[in-house]
This record gives structure tokens, C-alpha cells and sequence, in this order.
């Protein structure tokens, strides 16, 4: 399964080539927000990175979750540079771990202030988990089939796995499959009572205990097919999910570089020193985008990118208490293949395995 | 024609009844469960659908989803004669739509009212993503997805399952709904105007909208060399499964049923079979006037005027996330037994409908069965069901 264009929506901005400049840049400041007396960090997406008002125009009632979704999923097929496809061969596939839970609260305010029987359809209709894919079908025209699917850990691992049966089943010739989150106070305040954040605003992703979190937003979309189009970033050679340490060792992988998921959504995230080599350099982005669940698109992306570029870029963190092999230099060298590994609260396991095309 | 796929084990809980066994014996006299809501206070007095005398081996405090979830799965793990899981990769895929939601108004108004909040329902939130907890429940070993589709979400969640045995994912997959009746889509649906204060009656000429039920629907599918490995048989398969989007409207099917058509047209070339060769339909018939406008239309130009087709949700009402799995029981259920209820609550003909329901208790001869379903966003999919 190739990836033939990505699009994103994260808090720098729009689109693969912010993300790669992100990359280049490094780590930069979050906002720091207070929300009834508690302030804290937050990466989140900005109104000008939403200002797209003919895509968005179809769907002005839309919640933020939604139209995050539809830029993404618009910008992967803009940025495959395929023209002509027939949509009704697309097939969507959109993963979230929280979904609509912002516009779910707004329904809950219409419960509390109006009453039962005085609550918005509207409200409603948009705080089902599925109103972000069933957007972007309408926004594109897209007939294939449509789904939405979720995980706390690994819903984007487990998107990227259907959408790959889904292709080599034939039940469609392309996937839009991608990953959408959205940072609102309540998620905040659940973030603040569970998780360590970071009160520097620096997640350091190499520190693993204790694991420092700054939470986000944003949506990532990938168009894949086993098509090798002029613009493919790379394959896809393997996706894995929920391989525990009881299953025995996974059967061993070559790759040129690892990227791990710390983001401080775990408390401690010390398990994924179990999957270094000292040889192998590592590197962690969730410093650019933030904690969510669904990170592991954004790392996805990365890796993507750096396939396709040929250029391995810097963790934007540099903090290293363990003293590990991390990717500490942006360079362009020869790269074959990149391993992205998530942990879940249960040390289990998920990896994509990226190769260059 | 694929015959790849078994089904080995069938598991439901609903108002019909709290196993497959009770929701026959209900569907043979016709019997409908249906009264106001008892399992919280609210001032709306819609009838509804509720599961009565939950066993109470699966009941789960602030879980009822799960509980559900977890009835239907025993039953169906114990039809399936499926004990030991250590050699096998087995896989859970559900659909949900309640369960997805951090949806507490307890916490959510105490959070609003004073910035901070007991998190015991968001640790249940967080521990109940349905097919993650019923696989840890079990102890499976593979894939583990919850699909959450809306009204599709069953049917869909079927789908992925068939999808990851075609490719290898798994051996064996748990596959299914699962939804309770719940203070927050009551008052959504019912802010549509799309809920009725009689009871349902789906596909006829007076119809005024859906009643909401709950339960769960489960089926277990087996890979025939795993079946063989067990050393059990199934006369029942899962021979194609078919999914198109409308690209219409948030919460309106489209008024030609562009997606439904193209979903089961799917589903029937995925099972290598002609419209004629299927003996019933178990439609998604909520008994709004859209729906079942729309989809009575579609199921007639495919499959002609004397379609022998029912709703279930007459028996169920409308179980959301649930839906797709229970009717997909049903529907195996009644290929297995050579018959099929009368679609509860239709009396008078639509005659922007040129199909009639199923008036009382028939006999079937067929080999395939189909089951659609039709969802929020403008989600069809449509499974078709194959007796050997």
C-alpha cells in the first residue's frame, strides 16, 4: 500500500509543506490559556489556519472536529496529484479516539439550560461521532464506503490496517484514512487530573518517566492505494497492533530509524525503551503537534515525509536524561525504512512499518 | 460465491428477548415489549424498547452498554462452542453509538457549575470503549475495533470483521452492536421529530417516526479451516457485505437511495449472487416517513414488488449502534429456522411504496438473506446472509 498525499490541519498551520517546515523549525512555545483559574499549555489550531471558506462554505454548521477533518482529507487529494478519480472508489476511513465530545457538551449545556424536550437537532446531529467523515464525503463527493472507527491508543493503527484490507479486497481502488482530534476544556481539565503536564509548556519526549504532556488538536489524512503514482511519499510494508511482550518477540524488523509516540499520554512511558537498539537512532515529534491520542498519524506523516525527502530531521526536543541514541541532526542521507511505534496503557504494542518508494 | 466466512454462533439481547431462544418465541406470537423509559428520570414519555431483567452476571454499573454487549457475546461464544481462545487469533469488532460518548451529565454539570468533577465516570469512559473491553474480557489475541457508524454501526462492524478474516487479520472475529437506551440520543432524536408517540409501525401509510430500543447483537465468524480446526460445522455463512456513502445530508438518506443501492448491489456482487436468488430482506425500516420511503423504493427496484420483507424494529424498536448486529442475528436465524415474523406494527399499504410487508409469520425457502441498514451521515451498508 503506497501513501499518495497527506494532508494536515495541526497548530502551526495547513498542509504538508507547514508540517515539514514545523519539522525543519523545531519545538515552539504553546499557548498558554486559563480556563476557570487553571492555566496551562495548549497547541491548538487557529482560526486562520481554518479560513478556507469554499470548501467550508457547504458546511458552515459544522463543529471544529469536522471541518478539521474535511481540509485534511481535501488536502491529501489535492497534494496525491492524481486527477480524475472516480469517487465513488474512495473509501473513507476516520479514526478519533474523543470525537465530537466538544459539540457533545454543547448538547449537554442544552440539556441543563432548556431542558429535555428544547434541545438544538443541530447540536445533536453534529455531536455524533461519525458527522466528521459523513462531511467529508459530502464536501468531496465521495460515495465509497465510509467509516468511522474508535481506540483510545491505537484507532489510527487500526484505520491504517482496514483501510490496507480494504484495498487488497478490492472494495475500493483508494482510502482516505486519517486520524481527527479536538482540544476542548473539559478533555483539558480531564488531561490536568490524570496526566502530568508539562508547565513549561515542553513535552520531552525522551524523559518517559515522568512523561510530560501539553494537549492538542488536529487532523491528519493520508490518501493510500496500491497505485505508484508520481507523488507517493512512501509504502506502507506493515502495520501491527496490540503485540504484547506474553505474545513473544516480534519477529525482527530492519529499519533506519524509530519514532516513538511519547507524548506524556501515558504516565510512564519507560516501556518504550524496550524497543531501542543503540544503533538505530530515534526520533519523537510530538513536540510539534502536541499530545493526542492520535499521534501516531503525525508521526506517520513524519516518517512519510522524511521518505520522501530523504532527509531525516531533528527531534525538536533535545532533552536526553537516558542518554540514548536520538536523531539529534538534521540531514539528508539515504533512508530505506522507519518504524513507528506506539505504546498503550497495557504495554501493548502497534508499529507501521514505512519503506521508500 | 463466497462461502469462506462461517457463521458459527449467533447471540442477542433486546426487548424481544434476553437470548436469541426468547426473541423467537416473542417474533412467533408477535409480542411487543414496549413502555416508557424506567432506567432514568426524564419528562420525555416517548414509548421505548428497554432490555427487561438484564441476567445479572452481566450487569456493570454505569456500563449498560457493556452488559449488553457482554450477554450477547456469551451466547453467541457459548453457541459457537468457543471456550479455549489460546490458538486461535481472535478479533472483536463492534459497533456502538452511546458507548463512544463521554456523555455523563453528573460530571459534565458539576464540571460546569464548579470547575472540577468526581472522574469515576470518565475511568468508565475510558475502560469501556466496547470492543477493547470485551476483548480483554475474553482474552482475545487480535485486532480489537469499535466502530461507531451510527445507525450502520453493527452491519459496518460485521464488515471490518469480514474484512480481517479475507486478509489474515484473524481466525475467528466477534462481530456486532451494542447500545443502551440513554438520556442523550432520546433527546436528539426526539429534537429531530423523528421520534413517535404511538408505537412504531414501519412502512406504513401512517407511520410518525421511529421508537428508540437497546440491546445487542452478536455473531461469531470463523474461517472454515478454523471451524475445521474446532471441530465444529456451520450451515450459516457470511457471504458479502456491501458499504456506500450517500455524500448527501448530515441526517436525511438521499431521496433516491443512491447509497443504499449502490451497498446492496455491493453486498450481493461480494456474495457472487443475483437479486433473485434472495429469499427475505430484513430491512433497516425505522418507520420514519424518509426512511422508509426511501428504502422500500430501492429494495423494490432491485429486487421486484413481492420481496418478502420485514422490519424487526417493530419487535427491537430502533437500537442504534445495536441495530445492524441484532438484525444480522435475525436474519441467520431466520434462514436457520425457515421462518420469519410478521413486520410488527404495518397495517395499511404506503402506496409511495410498492412493496408490502410481511402481514403475519412466513415460511421461507431460500438460500440468502439480506440485511441493510441505513445511518446518520449518510452511511449504507448491507450484508447478505448464505445458508448451505
Amino acid at each position: 500500500m503506497n501513501i499518495n498525499g497527506i494532508g494536515i490541519v495541526f497548530t502551526r498551520g495547513r498542509g504538508i509543506d507547514c508540517f515539514e517546515n514545523a519539522l525543519k523549525d523545531g519545538w515552539q512555545r504553546p499557548d498558554e490559556i486559563e480556563i476557570k483559574g487553571r492555566k496551562s499549555f495548549v497547541y491548538q489550531v487557529g482560526p486562520q489556519t481554518m479560513s478556507d471558506k469554499s470548501l467550508l462554505k457547504k458546511m458552515r454548521r459544522a463543529d471544529k472536529l469536522s471541518k478539521m477533518a474535511v481540509l485534511a482529507a481535501a488536502d491529501a487529494l489535492e497534494n496525491s496529484g492524481i486527477e480524475n478519480i472516480n469517487k465513488k472508489t474512495i473509501g473513507i476511513i476516520t479514526a478519533t479516539a474523543f470525537g465530537a465530545h466538544v459539540t457533545t457538551f454543547d448538547f449537554l449545556n442544552d440539556i441543563l439550560d432548556y431542558g429535555e424536550a428544547n434541545v438544538s437537532p443541530t447540536t445533536f446531529s453534529n455531536s455524533v461521532h461519525n458527522a466528521a467523515a459523513s462531511y467529508i464525503s459530502s464536501a468531496l463527493n465521495i460515495q465509497g464506503p465510509t467509516l468511522t472507527v474508535t481506540q483510545f491508543f491505537f484507532s489510527f493503527h487500526s484505520a491504517l490496517q482496514l483501510a490496507k484490507a480494504w484495498l487488497d479486497e478490492k472494495r475500493c481502488d483508494y482510502v482516505l484514512v486519517g486520524a481527527v482530534e479536538q482540544y476542548g476544556d473539559v478533555l483539558g481539565y480531564i488531561y490536568g487530573s490524570k496526566l502530568m503536564q508539562a508547565t513549561d509548556g515542553r513535552i520531552k519526549p525522551f524523559n518517559f518517566n515522568p512523561a510530560y504532556s501539553v494537549p492538542s488538536e488536529g487532523a491528519v489524512f493520508f490518501l493510500v492505494s496500491n497505485e505508484d503514482s508520481e507523488n507517493v511519499f512512501c509504502k506502507v510494508e506493515d502495520i501491527t497492533t496490540r503485540h504484547s511482550r506474553e505474545s513473544g518477540n516480534p519477529a525482527p524488523i530492519r529499519t533506519d530509524l524509530n519514532i516513538i509516540d511519547t507524548d506524556g499520554l501515558l504516565i510512564d512511558e519507560s516501556v518504550y525503551m524496550s524497543s531501542f537498539s543503540p544503533e538505530i537512532p530515534t526520533a519523537a515529534y510530538s513536540p510539534i503537534f502536541g499530545s493526542m491520542m492520535i499521534g501516531s498519524a503525525f508521526n506517520c506523516a513524519s516518517g512519510a515525509l522524511m521518505l520522501k525527502k530523504q532527509l531525516y530531521c531533528a527531534n525538536p526536543v533535545s532533552d536526553n536524561p537516558r542518554v540514548i541514541n536520538v536523531l539529534d541532526e538534521t540531514k539528508n542521507s539515504g533512508i530505506e525504512f522507519i518504524r513507528c511505534i506506539r505504546y498503550n496503557c497495557l504495554n501493548e504494542q502497534a508499529v507501521i512499518q514505512l519503506r521508500a518508494k | 460465491m463466497n462461502k469462506k466466512i462461517l457463521i458459527t454462533g449467533l447471540g442477542a439481547i433486546s426487548a424481544a428477548g434476553n437470548n436469541a431462544a426468547e426473541t423467537l418465541a416473542s417474533f412467533r406470537v408477535a409480542k411487543r415489549n414496549a413502555g416508557q423509559v424506567t432506567l432514568f428520570e426524564t419528562p420525555l414519555r416517548y414509548p421505548v424498547f428497554e432490555v427487561r431483567g438484564l441476567p445479572g452476571e452481566f450487569y456493570l454499573e454505569g456500563q449498560r452498554t457493556l452488559g449488553l454487549a457482554l450477554g450477547a457475546v456469551d451466547e453467541a461464544m457459548k453457541n459457537a462452542r468457543l471456550n479455549d481462545l489460546s490458538d486461535f487469533r481472535v478479533g472483536v469488532c463492534l459497533g456502538t453509538t452511546v458507548a463512544s460518548q463521554l456523555n455523563d451529565l453528573e460530571f459534565y454539570k458539576s464540571y460546569r457549575d464548579t470547575g472540577s468533577a468526581a472522574m469515576d465516570s470518565v475511568n468508565r469512559y475510558l475502560k469501556g470503549n466496547p470492543a477493547e473491553f470485551i476483548s480483554r474480557r475474553i482474552k482475545a489475541k487480535g485486532p480489537s475495533l469499535t466502530v461507531v457508524n451510527a445507525c450502520s454501526s453493527g452491519t459496518d462492524a460485521i464488515g471490518a470483521a469480514l474484512s480481517w478474516l479475507n486478509n489474515g487479520l484473524c481466525d475467528i472475529a466477534i462481530a456486532g452492536g451494542a447500545d443502551e437506551m440513554n438520556r442523550i440520543p432520546l433527546c436528539g432524536f426526539g429534537s429531530l421529530g423523528i421520534v413517535s408517540m404511538d408505537l412504531c409501525a414501519p412502512f406504513d401509510r401512517d407511520r410518525k417516526g421511529l421508537n428508540l430500543g437497546e440491546g445487542a447483537g452478536v455473531i461469531i465468524l470463523e474461517t472454515k479451516e478454523s471451524a475445521g480446526k474446532r471441530g465444529i460445522s456451520s450451515d450459516l455463512f457470511l457471504a458479502g457485505y456491501g458499504s456506500s456513502s450517500d455524500a448527501y445530508h448530515l441526517t436525511a438518506p438521499h431521496p433516491e437511495g443512491t447509497g443504499l443501492r449502490t451497498s446492496i448491489k455491493k453486498a450481493l456482487t461480494d456474495a457472487g449472487i443475483t437479486p433473485g436468488e434472495i429469499c427475505f430482506v430484513n430491512a433497516h425500516g425505522t418507520a420514519t416517513p424518509d426512511n422508509d420511503l426511501v428504502e422500500g423504493n430501492v429494495l423494490a427496484d432491485i429486487f421486484g414488488t413481492h420481496l418478502k420483507m420485514l422490519s424487526t424494529k417493530g419487535f427491537t424498536g430502533h437500537t442504534l449502534g445495536a441495530a445492524g448486529g441484532l438484525e444480522a442475528v435475525f436474519t441467520a436465524a431466520g434462514l436457520r429456522e425457515g421462518w420469519i415474523p410478521a413486520s410488527a406494527g404495518f397495517e395499511n399499504k404506503d402506496d409511495a411504496i410498492p412493496l408490502i410487508p410481511l402481514r403475519e409469520k412466513t415460511n421461507i425457502i431460500g438460500r440468502y438473506a439480506l440485511s441493510t441498514s441505513l445511518a446518520f451521515g449518510g452511511n449504507n451498508a448491507a450484508i447478505v446472509i448464505g445458508r448451505l
